[in-house]
């Protein structure tokens, strides 16, 4: 289970970039948070947001795996906003 | 490349099973996105998947179709390997296959299982 960040949490984020990767399906939100990763400097965050619910177990998972921080997600309207920082 | 991880697929249904066709792809596309080295191997009824415009005809209701992780996983320099006496028996060549699909026999299975971290079969 993933924790989600309060609307306080989530709003104190800044993230270097956004990408919106609603509708796509799995492994869509992955490819797009990997693609996007590149343009964000170490130690910013990437904002990723995904209407799939699994999307924030699956980034936390695959942050692990590839080396950056997942931070969190937050609910917005339909979709989970997901916030990862830049590890490598 | 040769320290990375590197997980293989291994292909072998097509059009005959589509969801069965297109899982293997969405988990290379989960492995490229992992920095995770990608061979994928066809054969028998997968090995229409490398024929030209099959792919493309490929769209299973809840996944990304196939045509759109095809191109990603080449992007991210997966290895297409199709099996030779497969695609024989069906009448094909190489120049009925996507671009960047190589021709091989049992002995390159071999290889690149034996090499790699981990093969999954669909």
């Amino acid at each position: 289970m993933t924790a989600m960040l309060s609307e306080a949490e989530a709003g104190a984020m800044t993230a270097a970039r956004v990408v919106d990767a609603r509708g796509t399906a799995c492994p869509g939100p992955l490819l797009e948070a990997k693609k996007s990763m590149a343009a964000v400097a170490m130690g910013e965050i990437l904002e990723v947001w995904s209407s799939d619910p699994q999307t924030k177990a699956d980034v936390a998972a695959w942050a692990a795996k590839v080396g950056h921080e997942f931070l969190g997600a937050a609910a917005g309207p339909g979709y989970d906003r997901v916030f990862i920082r830049r590890g490598k | 490349m040769a320290d990375n991880e590197t997980l293989v697929f291994m292909v072998t249904h097509g059009p005959d099973e589509p969801e069965l066709a297109t899982i293997p792809f969405v988990m290379a596309g989960a492995a490229v996105a992992s920095d995770v080295d990608v061979v994928m191997g066809f054969q028998g009824e997968g090995c229409l998947l490398m024929q030209q415009g099959v792919a493309e005809a490929i769209e299973v209701p809840s996944f990304t179709p196939v045509r759109e992780l095809l191109k990603t996983i080449q992007e991210f320099g997966g290895k297409l390997l199709v099996c030779s006496p497969c695609l024989k028996n069906r009448g094909l060549t190489q120049d009925d296959l996507v671009e960047g699909a190589e021709i091989v026999a049992a002995g390159r299975f071999v290889a690149e299982v034996t090499s790699a971290t981990n093969c999954l079969v669909y």
